[in-house]
């Protein structure tokens, strides 16, 4: 064997390896205690006017519908479980969808904040994904950046009047990978490498994440759309209740 | 169908007075993360693996298994933690890749390894919380927090709601999968797209349905039951605050015997 083709087999086998070793491709939950004190409480303050604008919102709406508890309820339920069922991914691992980037474009981005942390709380102590002391950072990354990214994407696609699946799929996988993103830079902020400093730990963490994140976003945009097409063909009745607005 | 719920409700700390439960998983979970010493780790992983297992009665196979969840997340960002990407080559370890190295330090792997058992015994508090405690408790201890009423209201809805809806997502990706609807990748995709259209359709229609049934039963925002009370046992507080006492003894004395 060449040096060249010694180089390829030693790279062919990390890559096997590196996919052999995902046995669950979960969203980026980061788990109980990884992050230090300081970190936590900032990411927590950081979170609390999202949280505190979507509690309001949601006390506005109950206050002129009080039917729409049940509702609310219902679609947190909804996330939750859609969010702890295996899909069908790309290697045949199992892997979770977020759920809050198809939250988003249904319900809003600041009613999903709030029922993100309800999520989050229930997916650290029922399935132990996450953790109460990283509730904060998971918030931030899960209930706050990603579903805001995708309705700014998914209200932009409305405006140039784009296609309706490339809009949704743009919008939910977008929303994904900028949630992949944020919790990469929340790692290495509170980790900065010993030689580069938290740019180059940012970079270390991306790549780390990368063979189970990036094709979950783009499942995760395949399916939200497929699942968002399939509500507006048999669900206009039901869309109308939760106030969304559809191809307006 | 959610097994940290099912063992929950048989754990032989379950009728426990909640808060005391509570006060205790997240006092030595503060005091863990914040401290986030090696010995600490170790004497809590201990002590809330043999009160988990041991006074709750979880299978210790189970514990494992559960303990075992966070693994991936933890080797992968641990990884990343301690390998660097760079020209010079650090202390512990230099594997050379063209110009660069993928090098570590002494000093990055004993980070490492701390970071590791923090995160297990901070992941060993938090099950013992929920292996004895079920979530309508937790939620009575969050009223007595003040933590607002809707936000309670809505917890404990969607906390309802969650097995309603699980059970009919479960129905129908049985009766899809008996129909061969996950043949291959796109069966599948599509599958799982209509099994999510008509759970959520089914799921605004209950909704509907329950909040007529709720309303007809004097239904007005809030949900009252009479809670039962479980008093706290002086002896138990009494543990605990030793216990909790001792931690912080323990960490203040290793701190400052690390800095003379």
């Amino acid at each position: 064997m060449t040096r060249k083709q010694k180089k390829l087999i030693a790279g062919i086998t990390v890559c096997s390896l590196m996919t052999g070793i995902y046995p669950a491709a979960n969203a980026m939950h980061i788990m109980e205690g990884y992050l230090p004190v300081t970190f936590c409480i900032a990411w927590g303050v950081l979170c609390l006017p999202f949280a505190a604008a979507g509690f309001l919102k949601i006390k506005k709406t109950l206050a002129e519908n009080p039917r729409a508890v049940t509702l609310l309820a219902m679609s947190g339920a909804f996330i939750f479980v859609i969010s702890s069922l295996k899909i069908p991914s790309v290697t045949g691992s199992c892997s979770h969808m977020t759920g809050t980037g198809f939250g988003a474009i249904l319900f809003g981005p600041c009613t999903v904040s709030v029922l993100g942390i309800i999520v989050l709380v229930f997916q650290a102590v029922l399935l132990a994904h996450g953790g109460l002391t990283t509730l904060g950072a998971n918030t931030f990354s899960m209930a706050v950046a990603g579903p805001f990214v995708t309705y700014g994407i998914y209200k932009l696609c409305q405006k140039c009047r784009a296609n309706r699946k490339a809009a949704v799929f743009l919008a939910a996988s977008l929303g994904d990978l900028f949630t992949y993103c944020v919790t990469s830079v929340q790692l290495a902020l509170a980790y900065p490498s010993e030689s580069g400093g938290i740019a180059a730990s940012a970079v270390k963490f991306l790549g780390v994440f990368a063979p189970t994140q990036i094709p979950l976003a783009i499942v995760e945009g395949l399916l939200t759309t497929a699942i968002v097409i399939c509500l507006e063909a048999f669900a206009k009745s039901e869309l109308k209740l939760i106030g969304y607005k559809g191809e307006a | 169908m959610i097994i940290i719920d099912r063992l929950c409700y048989t754990s032989g700390l379950r009728y426990v007075n909640a808060m005391e439960k509570f006060v205790f998983s997240m006092l030595t979970l503060l005091l863990c993360v914040s401290s986030r010493s090696v010995t600490a780790a170790v004497l809590v992983l201990f002590v809330t693996g043999i009160l988990t297992v041991g006074k709750g009665g979880i299978p210790l196979s189970r514990y494992i298994r559960l303990m075992s969840i966070p693994l991936v997340f933890l080797f992968l960002s641990t990884a990343a933690v301690l390998v660097n990407i760079s020209r010079t080559p650090l202390d512990a370890f230099a594997i050379p890749f063209g110009s660069f190295y993928l090098t570590g330090s002494v000093k990055g792997i004993l980070r490492g390894a701390q970071l590791i058992l923090t995160a297990l015994a901070s992941v060993s508090c938090l099950y013992f919380l929920s292996l004895s405690t079920p979530l309508t408790d937790i939620l009575g201890v969050l009223k007595k927090l003040h933590v607002p009423g809707l936000i309670i209201e809505l917890m404990l809805l969607i906390y309802r709601y969650i097995f309603i809806t699980l059970h009919t997502a479960s129905a129908i990706l049985t009766s899809q999968k008996s129909r061969l609807g996950n043949k291959n990748l796109r069966t599948a995709r599509k599958a799982f797209a209509a099994m999510a259209g008509s759970l959520f359709i089914l799921s605004v229609r209950r909704s509907c349905a329950l909040y007529d049934a709720m309303e007809a039963r004097c239904y007005n925002g809030r949900i009252q039951v009479l809670k039962e009370e479980r008093p706290a046992r002086y002896s138990e507080i009494f543990c605990i605050a030793g216990f909790e006492v001792f931690l912080f003894a323990l960490i203040v004395v290793l701190k400052c015997k690390n800095s003379i």
